[in-house]
């Protein structure tokens, strides 16, 4: 693999010499990608220097919870990183084919920063930093639904970055593709019984369209963990892979799950703003109902429940045998009755 | 509860993470050793837990049995020893039996076939609500009526707290 990174920086910088990996090592970098870290001692215009990078590499297509490309996250990336004021790491470059990583990967910067947000919340080491960074945070998040997606995606990739259907011509369209894709898909999670609170609201979302909005660059994983900070900043929006043109209350809604089931609040900051929804209205002036965010709640849920239980499905089938899915299993159950709350099933409140 | 994966799936998944994801990167070999042993308690753990109820309720019916039985073998003897014999069967050597667990692999296909027929029921339902029906809307809420505390009998039985490992 080390020549392998190397190639990639050699392309993204031609100049580059001496180029030497030191200390590569995977590391626990989120549940979609195989992840690793290492610095790359180089000469750089004459002076020696050390660059931090991060390689995202593609799990083989079977064990894959996302099979979307590294080179359409590159690209939004580097968009984002020359475009945008939204902070990210610099992406060096991709490669896709298989060859010299194993399977698909990419070369990143990596980011200064903490990625311990933990330690934001609940009498954590950094608490005192929360209220600042989740302001920022809320900042970035309006920035990033602000883009013009013209610029940011000009060859429409990430229309469908998963290639199941999905068309965004207009708002409507859209989110019926999207219920198309959700509701066709159910036969390929339904791996037990239990899975059918998940039907019950793909159908339930589509019987109650809300108010359309414009769409926007979505980050289609915004969740405690996908955030760098530092100074009580952001310093990096980090995990792109499911990066897609969707609607801006998919990202928050999502963030209300996530929440949940991370035990973190970030929904609660700032507090002085009354909160993370009520400081996004006051930028944006999108007026987004409670009512709003929990439709997209459950929605963004639905977004990433498909994928990740096919993943599920396809190791109760024994196509492959990581631990991974069987975890997700008890991790992501404990949503269920989130989203039964906000269908408003008998005995929950509203 | 969801009945797949079953127990068994997610021991023996235990097992071929230690050996897959586990056991490469160990680097000294009590650590693998240890890792060794753990997939061997876990392959333990396979093996009885299908038969530990059964076996349980069975040697306590047959140990009850075998107290009386051995005291009328040994008849009229006399002695301290002979009467502690059966003052036991008399007493511990007299409990009821305790009823045997039957095997559950029939009820949790059966609960399987339910549960798939009432997420059916959920897309039928469907139909009639866009269609405008409006008791389907009240049908739908019985079976939510069904699902709520299910789900949270369920999450309560799997559920470990500590929010996602290696997400930060």
């Amino acid at each position: 693999m080390e020549q392998a990174i190397i190639n990639v920086l050699m392309r993204a910088e031609p100049g580059l010499a001496d180029a030497k990996v030191l200390d590569l090592q995977p590391i626990p970098g989120g549940f979609s990608r195989e992840t690793f870290r290492c610095d790359v001692s180089v000469t750089r215009g004459g002076a020696q220097e050390t660059l931090p990078l991060i390689i995202r590499k593609n799990p083989p297509d079977v064990e894959a919870i996302l099979n979307t490309s590294r080179a359409v996250e590159h690209d939004l990336i580097e968009a984002l990183r020359m475009k945008t004021k939204v902070p990210v790491s610099r992406s060096y470059g991709y490669e896709l084919d298989a060859a010299p990583f194993g399977e698909p990967a990419m070369v990143l910067e990596r980011a200064s920063g903490s990625g311990q947000t933990s330690a934001l919340f609940n009498g954590g080491a950094d608490e005192d930093q929360c209220e600042d960074v989740i302001r920022h945070l809320c900042e970035v998040l309006v920035e990033l639904h602000s883009a013009d997606i013209s610029t940011v995606d000009p060859n429409g990739s990430l229309v469908d970055p998963r290639g199941v259907g999905i068309r965004a011509g207009s708002w409507d369209e859209y989110m019926d593709t999207t219920f198309e894709y959700y509701i066709g898909e159910y036969r390929t999670i339904a791996w037990d019984p239990v899975m059918m609170m998940l039907l019950d609201s793909f159908l339930t979302l589509r019987r109650h369209k809300p108010r359309p909005m414009p769409l926007a660059v979505v980050h289609g994983d915004f969740n405690p963990a996908n955030f760098l900070y530092e100074n009580g900043r952001v310093s990096a929006l980090i995990d792109w892979e499911n990066s897609r043109i969707g609607d801006p209350r998919e990202d928050l809604g999502w963030m209300v799950l996530m929440d949940i089931l991370s035990n973190t609040s970030v929904m609660s900051y700032p507090k002085k703003e009354g909160g993370f929804l009520a400081y996004y209205n006051s930028l944006t002036g999108n007026n987004i109902t409670p009512e709003e965010l929990g439709y997209f709640t459950l929605f963004g849920t639905a977004n990433i429940a498909v994928p990740v239980h096919q993943s599920v499905a396809r190791r109760i089938r024994k196509e492959h045998m990581l631990l991974l899915p069987l975890y997700l299993i008890q991790s992501s159950l404990p949503a269920l009755p989130a989203m039964a709350q906000l269908m408003g099933y008998p005995g929950t409140t509203a | 509860m969801n009945t797949t994966p079953t127990i068994d799936d997610i021991l023996e998944g235990l097992i071929v993470a230690l050996q897959n994801e586990i056991i490469p990167h160990l680097s000294n070999a009590k650590s693998v050793a240890t890792a060794m042993m753990m997939q061997s308690l876990v392959q333990q753990v396979r093996q009885v837990l299908p038969m530990i109820d059964a076996s349980i309720a069975n040697e306590h019916n047959e140990m009850t049995r075998t107290l009386r039985e051995t005291a009328d073998v040994l008849g009229d003897v006399a002695g301290p020893e002979a009467d502690r014999i059966r003052e036991r069967a008399a007493t511990l050597g007299s409990l009821a039996d305790v009823p045997v667990p039957v095997d559950q692999q029939p009820v949790r296909d059966a609960h399987a076939r339910l549960g798939y027929a009432l997420q059916d029921t959920i897309s039928d339902l469907d139909v009639l609500q866009r269609a405008g029906h409006a008791s389907a809307d009240a049908a739908l809420n019985r079976v939510r009526e069904y699902l709520m505390p299910t789900i949270l009998q369920n999450i309560a039985a799997i559920s470990v707290g500590g929010g996602m490992v290696g997400r930060g």
